[in-house]
């Protein structure tokens, strides 16, 4: 049901619009390229929408969803069914998720389909000055979409439960936006907590903040996975997928239980 | 257990602001509903009802006290499996058709698949839905509304119905509907609890009723109990000549009774209404 | 399940989560192009921020080297430096960045700063010097950051070899960043004869022919034409040398 009512959108229709028009345009703004590569070029346009979009996605449209529920008053009709708290958070989670599978399929699809033609054409290039001819993997991006629909799901979860002990949608989307923030740049406080330092108050609280914000930094493996394959060994890629896995569930966890003593 | 809905000294502290004042809601409210009536509760605004109301459906914990539900704890899973619930000026997503959303009330509330064609069938058809059903719900009129959150609020065959405001908003007709509706639910053997503004309507349909305010319970009883004046007669007599009267009037003083009022009967605006437009329906 | 308990098992999945997540992050980290707070610190608020976060990477460096270009017209040396450094920061996998910045920093900007205070007549020779020294060494540090991070590390370590020739005086230094350049997968064919050049004219010719000689005999004479000129540099350092005939390159069917 959660999934019905956000497919229907407008906003959805409008963030998967700006996605594609973003990732389209990189072979327009290629001259830009200061030697990186095109190929590198156009995938990171099509990296930086599907973290934009995904994380405005994610953010906005979980609290709408959760409040729409709060305030037209349908989660009353709901939760007095035999529903259990629990059950309608996770339920909305699902809904949530299913709608960021969607919007990350969709740009990474069509991401492929310009890396593609745009390998093509470099190719016959090189073919022709006698260079070696770019390339990218297509199991990469298929690996690099599955990264983001996990850090996606994690950025739900957490907008779950800030949502459900959250009174307004605006505080709720605020908050969760710091949240991405904050763990997109977590990685810093994981990188000086590995540094030896004499203050064990500083390390507690380094270490305290990355155990309970997740660091999202570590989905951002685009470059290796889609234009270096090979350099990301599976078993680190399992082990990002599992710690993903784990911070979805607990937040989930936590949001079930501070709704449980939410009254409605 | 004859009781549907027991309440046991129950009372809810509301906390206000950051200093802790706490607004009282319900103050040690102790009533039985029996079961298999139809029961009003009453009271004006920012009584106690609604507040009532969530702690019995679980939305809203009480800070003391004990609630059951047909001898279940109110907040459990199993309490809530045989009630069914109509919220005051219900929403519903517009994009799903009546039979969808019974469907999925249905699906939500444990129906097993094997009755659910029936279930859902058998709702619509109590909530006069049946013809509208494949609709979008956004092209239903308010009586509409009303009616398809009954058939959400029934379909899976709830020993308990609690109604809140289910005729607010909707004409003389639908409201006379759901009121049929109502008695209907009653002579299955339900018991259903209604939250109304419209005390006529509470009158004509309800067996018991309850009156709170300020979070107490003031006045509970049968409606024609607590409605009658045992010490008044009430006689509509047809063809009444000023001498019958003058005559009728010295035997009653004779006998010790005093005649304070003669006036004509009225019916109500509704009677009248519902005798002249009976025939429209709004499906 | 009581609430207590439940509580306590949400608390074990998020320490759990954040325990994993560390070793995760030490197994990918390599994989991501590192930034850290003092790179981005004078350009946060400037839309640097984005990139950061991971999103348009690429872009927001390619925007703010253009910005750069601003900043170098008006010869404004701080912001320009600031700004050059941040794209290098954001794409360190690019050569391109860490190439430019290298250069701007160890060949232009001395001559900004000698602009700056007066002009050539007025700064003294030796503040002059030191001035371009000094620049000079603000390069090699960008080269030598780029050449750990970046992916063309031959030609950086040439240019930083040119920086250190040119600009330092300092053969011995470019013979050591030649030879590293020399010594890459696939270096320039000029990076061997480079660094046994400046060896040999840092006072090290004996070690300079050691080392050139081992070179030609591993790579060079495998080549399709076998490098004949960084040979005949080779029997230009043994007759200089006074090499016996038993220790040098036995002469080659092709030679002249």
């Amino acid at each position: 049901m959660t999934f019905l009512e956000a497919v229907r959108q407008r906003f959805f229709a409008f963030l998967i619009v700006l996605g594609a028009a973003m990732v389209l345009s990189s072979v327009a703004f290629r001259f830009l390229d200061f030697g990186h590569g095109e190929l590198k070029f156009i995938a990171d346009f099509g990296f930086g929408g599907m973290f934009l979009f995904g994380s405005i996605l994610a953010v906005v449209m979980t609290a709408q969803l959760f409040f729409a529920e709060m305030d037209n008053r349908t989660a009353l009709t709901l939760l007095a069914k035999p529903l259990s708290r629990a059950e309608f958070l996770i339920g909305k989670f699902f809904g949530v998720w299913m709608i960021l599978g969607l919007f990350v399929i969709i740009l990474s699809a069509l991401l492929g389909l310009v890396l593609w033609a745009r390998a093509q054409e470099l190719s016959l290039l090189a073919e022709q000055s006698g260079r070696v001819a770019p390339d990218f993997s297509i199991s990469g991006l298929s690996i690099f979409a599955l990264l983001q629909w996990l850090r996606l799901s994690v950025v739900a979860a957490i907008v779950l439960a800030i949502a459900a002990a959250a009174r307004t949608f605006l505080f709720a989307v605020i908050l969760g936006a710091l949240t991405v923030v904050a763990g997109q740049l977590q990685w810093i406080a994981q990188d000086v907590l590995l540094k030896p330092t004499e203050s064990v108050v500083y390390k507690s609280i380094l270490w305290l903040t990355s155990r309970i914000l997740p660091n999202l930094q570590q989905f951002n493996i685009g470059d290796a996975l889609v234009l270096d394959s090979g350099t990301v060994a599976m078993s680190s890629i399992g082990w990002v997928i599992l710690s993903g896995l784990l911070y979805a569930s607990a937040y989930l966890l936590l949001g079930a239980l501070v709704f449980r003593r939410r009254e409605i | 257990m004859n009781s549907a809905i027991s309440v046991r000294h129950l009372t809810k502290d509301f906390k206000i602001g950051l200093r802790g004042l706490k607004l009282r809601a319900v103050d040690d409210l102790s009533l039985e509903i029996p079961r298999g009536q139809v029961y009003g509760l009453l009271g004006p605004n920012g009584c106690g009802k609604s507040t009532t109301l969530k702690i019995i459906l679980g939305l809203v914990s009480g800070t003391t006290g004990e609630i059951n539900i047909l001898g279940f704890p109110s907040a459990t899973a199993e309490a809530r499996r045989r009630t069914g619930f109509l919220p005051e000026a219900p929403y519903f997503h517009k994009f799903l058709s009546g039979r969808e959303l019974v469907r999925y009330c249905a699906q939500l509330s444990g129906v097993p698949a094997v009755k659910m064609d029936d279930a859902v069938d058998s709702a619509l058809e109590l909530a006069a839905m049946t013809e509208a059903s494949s609709r979008p719900i956004g092209t239903y009129s308010k009586g509409m509304l009303q009616r398809i959150g009954l058939a959400q609020a029934i379909v899976h065959d709830p020993e308990l119905v609690i109604l809140d405001e289910p005729t607010a908003g909707v004409d003389p007709v639908g409201a006379a509907a759901i009121g049929r509706m109502i008695r209907a639910m009653r002579d299955q053997g339900k018991t259903v609890v209604l939250c109304s503004h419209l005390l006529g309507q509470v009158e004509q349909v309800c067996d018991r009723v309850a009156i709170m305010d300020h979070g107490r319970l003031v006045l509970e009883g049968r409606v024609d109990e607590v409605l009658a004046q045992r010490d008044r007669h009430l006689m509509t007599i047809e063809g009444l000549t000023p001498e019958a009267r003058l005559a009728a009037e010295s035997t009653l003083a004779a006998h010790g009774a005093r005649v304070t009022s003669v006036t004509h009967p009225r019916r109500s605006l509704e009677e009248l209404f519902r005798e002249l437009v009976t025939g429209s329906r709004d499906a | 399940m009581r609430p207590r308990a439940l509580w306590i098992a949400c608390l074990a999945l998020l320490l759990a989560a954040g325990a994993l997540s560390e070793r995760s992050w030490l197994s990918v980290r390599s994989c991501i192009p590192e930034i850290g707070p003092k790179q981005i610190e004078p350009t946060i608020g400037q839309g640097v921020l984005l990139g950061i976060l991971g999103g348009f990477r690429t872009v927001i460096a390619d925007m703010t080297w253009i910005r750069s270009y601003v900043l170098w017209e008006r010869k404004d040396r701080p912001a320009c430096e600031t700004l050059m450094r941040t794209a290098c920061a954001l794409d360190p996998h690019s050569r391109y960045f860490w190439e430019n910045t290298g250069y701007a920093l160890g060949y232009d900007m001395a001559h900004w700063e000698i602009r700056r205070r007066g002009g050539y007549a007025k700064v003294p020779k030796e503040i002059q010097d030191h001035l371009f020294k000094s620049y000079a060494r603000k390069g090699l540090e960008v080269l030598d950051e780029g050449v750990r991070l970046s992916k063309g590390r031959a030609a950086l370590l040439v240019f930083a070899g040119q920086l250190a020739e040119m600009k330092l005086s300092d053969k011995q230094l470019a013979a050591d960043y030649y030879r590293q350049a020399a010594e890459t997968v696939s270096p320039p064919w000029y990076a061997a004869r480079f660094c046994a050049r400046n060896e040999w004219d840092a006072g090290h010719p004996m070690e300079a022919y050691v080392w050139f000689k081992n070179y030609w005999l591993d790579r060079l004479s495998k080549e399709s034409d076998h490098a004949p000129d960084d040979l005949a540099l080779i029997r230009d350092m043994e007759t200089h040398l006074k090499i016996n005939l038993l220790s040098r390159i036995p002469r080659q069917s092709w030679e002249k």
